[in-house]
């Protein structure tokens, strides 16, 4: 299997070999994180294809240092977030009234046998900034000043957003754990 | 609640940390062109910096080709122990001095100027020539007839001089005039060709897995064939440079992929396409609603309509064919030099260069009862190509303007046909052209 270094110079070198091979490497593991920041498919694909393009043209400046994964992450991410913010920009993102309050989160939680594609559908479902902040937070480990600056609304809207956010998905995962229960047993 | 908030955030960014999707097909069919759009100011900087160098080559040749001429512009002509030198101008004075060293008589340059129209000997040293000299010359005379000089090839320093004037000897041992004249050859520069040629395109495999063993192994090119005109022009004796417009039309077989007419009615799906092929050419996409396709020996198509979903049997679908044909054709366009290594009745040419090959056309078929029924085509193509050539170049020159030429040529492709994962494949050919070339 070639290593990354030659197929990112093939790539420099125009091989279209090494550019499709660079992207059926990657695709996969970047569109489950397109998924998981788009509520729909067609939003996810764009997402997948402007930030393969922006990984193309941005492979040049790629240094070697750290991981070449984590880079091309951080660019889809990125991607992910300037079609947020060209989507909610003509409103106040930080307007929570708009979301009904989710009822109080079930005590205590038992997640196992909930498998990926699950927890995939689950986020999905979230309404868009609520997602957001969750995806930033919970998963990519931003601290909620950087959240705030990065989709233009205050950390205390941050923190509110990622607390509604938590409270919606350990509902829907106990939904779902129960329902997965009920099935196996009966 | 904040342990529960941390324990939900532990919960989906493990379980969504490996996880993987695959996005759809058209997806990188999206992403290729534009990004092969940026690329193409490169690749044609690149293309103009080939040409560059080629017309430097060109170019150097052609002051290499001057300065080899110009170093034989004083030759001597030797007549038996005696040499005459002379300017390849045909209108030059000549001065017959008397080497003190030896019995010899030379011809020195005197510088020409412009109002020595006419040749003129100038005899200032005359007087000192003596007998042997005069034998020397009256020798000289017995090798000419008429006015016409002939020397044999023994007695030659540089050959292709000619001499065209006369020698009188006075008797006193004076001479009246010598007339040196270039041969007035008339160098048809520009000639045009008509060629053509079968053509047996191969492959080189530069990179292999398992299924690109597969793929090749079910592959077999069929006889293409090139033709076109060309037109050249002489450098020198020697060089010549060539190029033109070529039509080369390239076939391949892709054997065990069986095809069915009929599949219109069943299929359901709203796709550009229904079928994928892998070939070591690139992926052949239907674009015929009517054909189903199924590889049995193997998993070089790939289509939501596997085994389990769709049997053409059942289905009662017509069988057609076990082998796709691949089409390609391209413009060629060539720029060849060409160095003539023998120069006799039949000329030999030694022939090499860089050619640019421009897709033109590009289809895929299968055949039933003899007859054509297209299938799609193959996607992903180089559009452009770049091959070198090399080759050994036959002319027998028919008469002064007309020659037959029989060129055996090696091409082989700097890139190839068509990249994608697990196998890169760069073509080359052997060819035989022949034609007619017209000089003027």
């Amino acid at each position: 299997m070639p290593e990354i270094r030659n197929i990112i110079k093939g790539c420099l070198a125009g091989s279209r070999r090494d550019q499709e091979l660079l992207y059926r490497r990657h695709a996969a593991k970047l569109y489950a994180v397109c998924l998981q920041y788009s509520g729909n498919d067609d939003e996810a694909r764009d997402i997948l294809q402007e930030g393969f393009i922006k990984i193309f043209e941005n492979l040049i400046h790629y240094k070697y240092e750290g991981s070449f994964e984590g880079w091309m992450h951080r660019i889809v991410v990125n991607t992910a977030l300037e079609k947020y913010r060209n989507k909610h920009n003509l409103y106040r993102v930080d307007d929570i009234d708009l979301i009904p309050e989710p009822d109080a989160a079930p005590e205590t939680e038992d997640y196992a046998g909930i498998e990926a594609v699950d927890l995939l559908d689950i986020i999905r479902e979230l309404p868009p900034k609520y997602r957001m902040v969750f995806n930033l937070f919970a998963i990519e480990g931003y601290t909620h000043k950087e959240i705030s600056q990065m989709i233009n609304i205050s950390e205390g809207t941050s923190k509110s957003n990622l607390s509604r956010a938590r409270i919606i998905l350990q509902k829907k995962v106990h939904l779902y754990t129960g329902i997965k229960k009920k099935v196996i047993s009966g | 609640m904040a342990k529960e908030g941390a324990n939900i955030d532990l919960l989906f960014r493990n379980g969504l940390k490996d996880y993987e999707v695959l996005p759809p097909v058209e997806i990188w069919n999206n992403i290729f062109p534009v990004i092969r759009k940026k690329q193409r100011p490169v690749l044609l900087l690149r293309s103009a910096a080939l040409v560059a160098v080629l017309l430097s080559i060109s170019f150097l040749a052609y002051r290499w080709s001057n300065e080899l001429t110009n170093s034989s512009e004083d030759p001597l002509i030797a007549v038996g122990d005696h040499f005459i030198q002379a300017r390849e101008n045909s209108t030059s004075r000549v001065q017959i001095t008397k080497q003190p060293a030896g019995n010899q008589v030379a011809g020195t340059l005197i510088e020409k100027s412009a109002s020595d129209e006419l040749p003129v000997a100038d005899l200032s040293d005359t007087g000192n020539i003596g007998s042997s000299d005069i034998e020397s010359i009256n020798k000289y005379q017995e090798l000419t007839t008429s006015n016409n000089l002939i020397i044999p090839p023994s007695l030659q320093v540089i050959r292709g001089f000619s001499y065209n004037g006369e020698i009188n000897s006075t008797g006193d041992g004076t001479m009246k005039k010598f007339d040196f004249e270039e041969p007035k050859e008339k160098i048809n520069r520009w000639s045009i060709t008509a060629m053509a040629s079968p053509t047996v395109y191969l492959q080189t495999e530069l990179s292999s897995n398992d299924l690109s063993g597969q793929i090749s192994s079910g592959e077999q090119t069929r006889l293409s064939y090139t033709g076109g005109v060309g037109f050249a022009y002489k450098i020198n004796k020697k060089i010549s440079v060539q190029s033109g417009l070529y039509y080369a039309s390239i076939g391949n077989e892709v054997d065990g992929i069986s095809s069915f007419a009929g599949f219109r009615q069943y299929d359901y799906t709203k796709g550009d396409h229904n079928f994928e092929v892998l070939t070591s050419n690139g992926r052949i996409y239907t674009d015929n609603a009517d054909v189903f396709l199924r590889d049995y020996s193997g998993d070089r198509v790939q289509t939501m309509y596997t085994n389990d979903v769709f049997d053409p049997a059942k289905a009662n679908l017509s069988y057609i064919n076990n082998s796709l044909f691949q089409n390609f054709s391209y413009l060629e366009m060539p720029v060849i030099l060409r160095y003539k290594l023998i120069d006799k009745g039949i000329d030999f040419n030694l022939i090499g260069g860089l050619s640019y090959n421009l897709l033109v056309n590009n289809t895929v078929h299968t055949v039933i009862d003899g007859s054509r029924y297209n299938v799609g085509k193959t996607e992903g193509l180089n559009p452009l190509m770049i091959s070198s050539s090399l080759g050994m170049g036959m002319e027998y020159n028919i008469t002064d303007k007309f020659s037959l030429n029989l060129e055996p040529t090696f091409k082989y492709y700097l890139n190839p046909f068509n990249e994608f994962s697990g196998l890169k494949s760069h073509p080359y050919s052997f060819g035989v052209f022949s034609g007619l070339s017209y000089k003027f």
